[in-house]
C-alpha cells in the first residue's frame, strides 16, 4: 500500500473490445502532450496499467514514474509525502525529506484514488498544477517542479463536486484529458483474451506442463460472471485455478455468492414475489427441491453469505478498499471484517 | 456559379445538433467546413490534415480529449491559428481556455450571426 517506485516495462493492454481499442488509440495520441490526464473506472479495471502505458509512450519514459495512493495515507502524512518537509517542520520530522513532486521532476506522478484527497490538500495540489511551484512543509521557499500529473479514481467526481467533496476548479484542471475504462462486465469479449494472456504469463511461473488451463465451457462461464473486482478479480481467480485445476468448484463458488439480481420493477410483492426473492438471495430455488432436502439452516446461510458479500464489497469499493474505514461503516470489528473478507472470498486489490 | 471558399474551418463539438447547425450555417456563409464529434477525432483530423485550417472552433467539455487540450495542442503547433472555444451553460473551464490562449470564449446558446462577425474579425487580424 505504501507509495512505490515502478521501473519495469509497462504491461501490455489486453483487450480488443471497441472501448479498449479506443483507449489504446487515445493513449497513442496523448502520451506526448504532457497535459493532465484523469483516468476513471472501477477498482481493478486497469487504471494503473493505462498510466504505465502513457508513461512508457511519453518522452519522459527515461525519467522517474512515481505513484502515490491518496486513500492509503492520513492527511498530514500524504501532504509530506507529496511536498516533502524541512527538518523540524513538525514533531517527528527529524530529517529533511524530499516530496514526490520533487522526486518526480521531469517524470510522471500518478495520484491514485484522487477522489479520497481532503479538500485542504486539493487546494495545495491545485496550486502546484497552476503554478508549477510548491513549498515543502516548514519552508517558505517555493520549489519549481516539471511533473506530468496523472490522476486516477473510482469515484464519480461530478457527484463529489455536488456534495462539496471535490473542488470543481481542480476537477477541470485534471480533466483536460479523460480516459474512462469501462467495467469488465461491459466488455465480456475481452475476457477470453485476458485469460489467454494470463495463461501465457503464468505458464512461465509454473513448472512446464503443470498449469491447469480452463476448458472452453469454463471460459464461457467466466464470460458470464459480472466481475465486481474486474480484471484484478479475474486474475486472482485464474491464478487459483491454474494452480489447483478445480475449475468446477471455483465457478460454482463465483456464481453462488454473486449478488442477487435486482427484481424487475412492478413485480408483485405477493407470495410468489417473496419466494422468488428468497431463491435469488440464496441462489437456490427451494421450491424445486425434494421436501427432504430443504434445510432452513442451509438456505439461510446461503442467503446470508450473498447479502454479506454484496454489502461488504459495496462498502469496500466506496471506501477505496480502506478496511478500517469500511469496518467502522459496517459497524463490525476490523478483525471480523478481515475474517469475512477471507471467508466470503472477497478479492481485495493490492 | 461557385466562388472559392472564404476560409477553412474545423469545428469540434460533441453535441450532434449544435454541430449540424454550425456546419449548415457556415457552409452557407461560404466557408469550407470540416467537423468532428469528439476531441480525439478532432485531434486526428487536425494532425492528419494537409491543407491547414484557417480557424478552429471547439466545444470545451467533451468526453476523452477536452476543448482545453485541443486549444493547447493547436496553439503549440501553430500559435497563429485562431481558436474559438464554446462552452455550455453552467460549466466553468473558461479560465483554462483563456490560459490555453483561446482567442475567444463564447457561451451557449450560440448566436450564429455574432459568431460569424467574430470569425471575420479574427481572420482579418491573422
Ligand atoms: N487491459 C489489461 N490488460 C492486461 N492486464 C490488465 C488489464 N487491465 C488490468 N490488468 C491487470 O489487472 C490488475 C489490476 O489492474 P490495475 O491497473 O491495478 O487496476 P486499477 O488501477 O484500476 O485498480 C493488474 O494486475 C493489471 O496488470
Amino acid at each position: 500500500m505504501s507509495p512505490s517506485k515502478i521501473k519495469q516495462k509497462a504491461p501490455a493492454i489486453i483487450g480488443t473490445s471497441q472501448a479498449m481499442e479506443r483507449i489504446k488509440d487515445l493513449i497513442s495520441h496523448v502520451a506526448d502532450t504532457g497535459l493532465n490526464i484523469l483516468i476513471c473506472g472501477e477498482s481493478g479495471v486497469g487504471k494503473e496499467v493505462v498510466a504505465q502505458n502513457l508513461y512508457q509512450e511519453s518522452p519522459r519514459s527515461s525519467r522517474p514514474f512515481l505513484k502515490i495512493n491518496c486513500a492509503a495515507l492520513p492527511d498530514g502524512l500524504l501532504e509530506s509525502e507529496l511536498f516533502g518537509h524541512e527538518q523540524g517542520a513538525f514533531t517527528g520530522a527529524e530529517r529533511k525529506k524530499r516530496g514526490k513532486f520533487e522526486l518526480a521532476d521531469g517524470g510522471v506522478l500518478l495520484l491514485d484514488e484522487i477522489g479520497d484527497m481532503s479538500i485542504a490538500l486539493q487546494a495545495k495540489l491545485l496550486h502546484v498544477l497552476q503554478s508549477g511551484e510548491f513549498s515543502p512543509l516548514g519552508s517558505e521557499k517555493e520549489v519549481h517542479t516539471d511533473t506530468w500529473v496523472l490522476a486516477a479514481t473510482n469515484h464519480e467526481l461530478e457527484e463529489d463536486i455536488r456534495h462539496d467533496k471535490f473542488r470543481e476548479d481542480l476537477y477541470y484542471r485534471l480533466n483536460i484529458i479523460k480516459i474512462l475504462i469501462p467495467p469488465l462486465r461491459e466488455r465480456p469479449e475481452d475476457i477470453p483474451h485476458l485469460i489467454e494472456h494470463f495463461v501465457n504469463e503464468y505458464a512461465y511461473q509454473f513448472q512446464a506442463g503443470r498449469i491447469n488451463i480452463p476448458g472452453n465451457h469454463m471460459i464461457a462461464k467466466l464470460c458470464e460472471y459480472h466481475w465486481p473486482g474486474n480484471v484484478r478479480e479475474l486474475q486472482n481467480i485464474l491464478k487459483r485455478g491454474f494452480a489447483l485445476g478445480n475449475w468446477d468448484e471455483i465457478i460454482d463458488e463465483l456464481f453462488r455468492y454473486a449478488p442477487a439480481s435486482i427484481p424487475s420493477s412492478g413485480q408483485s410483492a405477493g407470495a410468489m414475489g417473496r419466494s422468488a426473492s428468497v431463491s435469488s438471495l440464496s441462489g437456490l430455488d427451494y421450491r424445486t427441491l425434494n421436501l427432504d432436502d430443504i434445510s432452513l439452516k442451509d438456505i439461510t446461510r446461503a442467503a446470508q453469505g450473498r447479502v454479506e458479500r454484496e454489502v461488504i464489497s459495496f462498502v469496500l469499493e466506496k471506501t477505496g478498499w480502506n478496511r478500517s474505514k469500511a469496518s467502522r461503516i459496517l459497524k463490525i470489528s476490523y478483525k471480523a471484517l478481515l475474517y469475512k473478507i477471507k471467508d466470503l472470498n472477497i478479492i481485495i486489490p493490492h | 456559379m461557385t466562388t472559392s471558399p472564404l476560409a477553412r474551418l474545423l469545428i469540434i463539438e460533441d453535441n450532434e445538433e449544435v454541430l449540424r447547425s454550425l456546419k449548415k450555417y457556415f457552409t452557407k456563409k461560404n466557408y469550407d467546413v470540416v467537423t468532428a464529434s469528439n476531441g480525439l477525432d478532432g485531434l486526428k483530423v487536425y494532425e492528419n490534415d494537409q491543407d491547414g485550417f484557417d480557424l478552429i472552433i471547439t466545444d470545451l467539455v467533451m468526453p476523452n480529449i477536452s476543448g482545453v487540450a485541443i486549444i493547447s495542442l493547436v496553439k503549440k503547433k501553430s500559435p497563429q491559428t485562431p481558436v474559438i472555444a464554446i462552452t455550455g451553460w453552467g460549466e466553468h473551464p473558461e479560465a483554462l481556455a483563456t490560459e490555453a490562449q483561446a482567442d475567444l470564449v463564447l457561451e451557449k446558446p450560440i448566436e450564429l450571426d455574432r459568431m460569424d462577425r467574430f470569425i471575420s474579425d479574427l481572420l482579418k487580424k491573422k
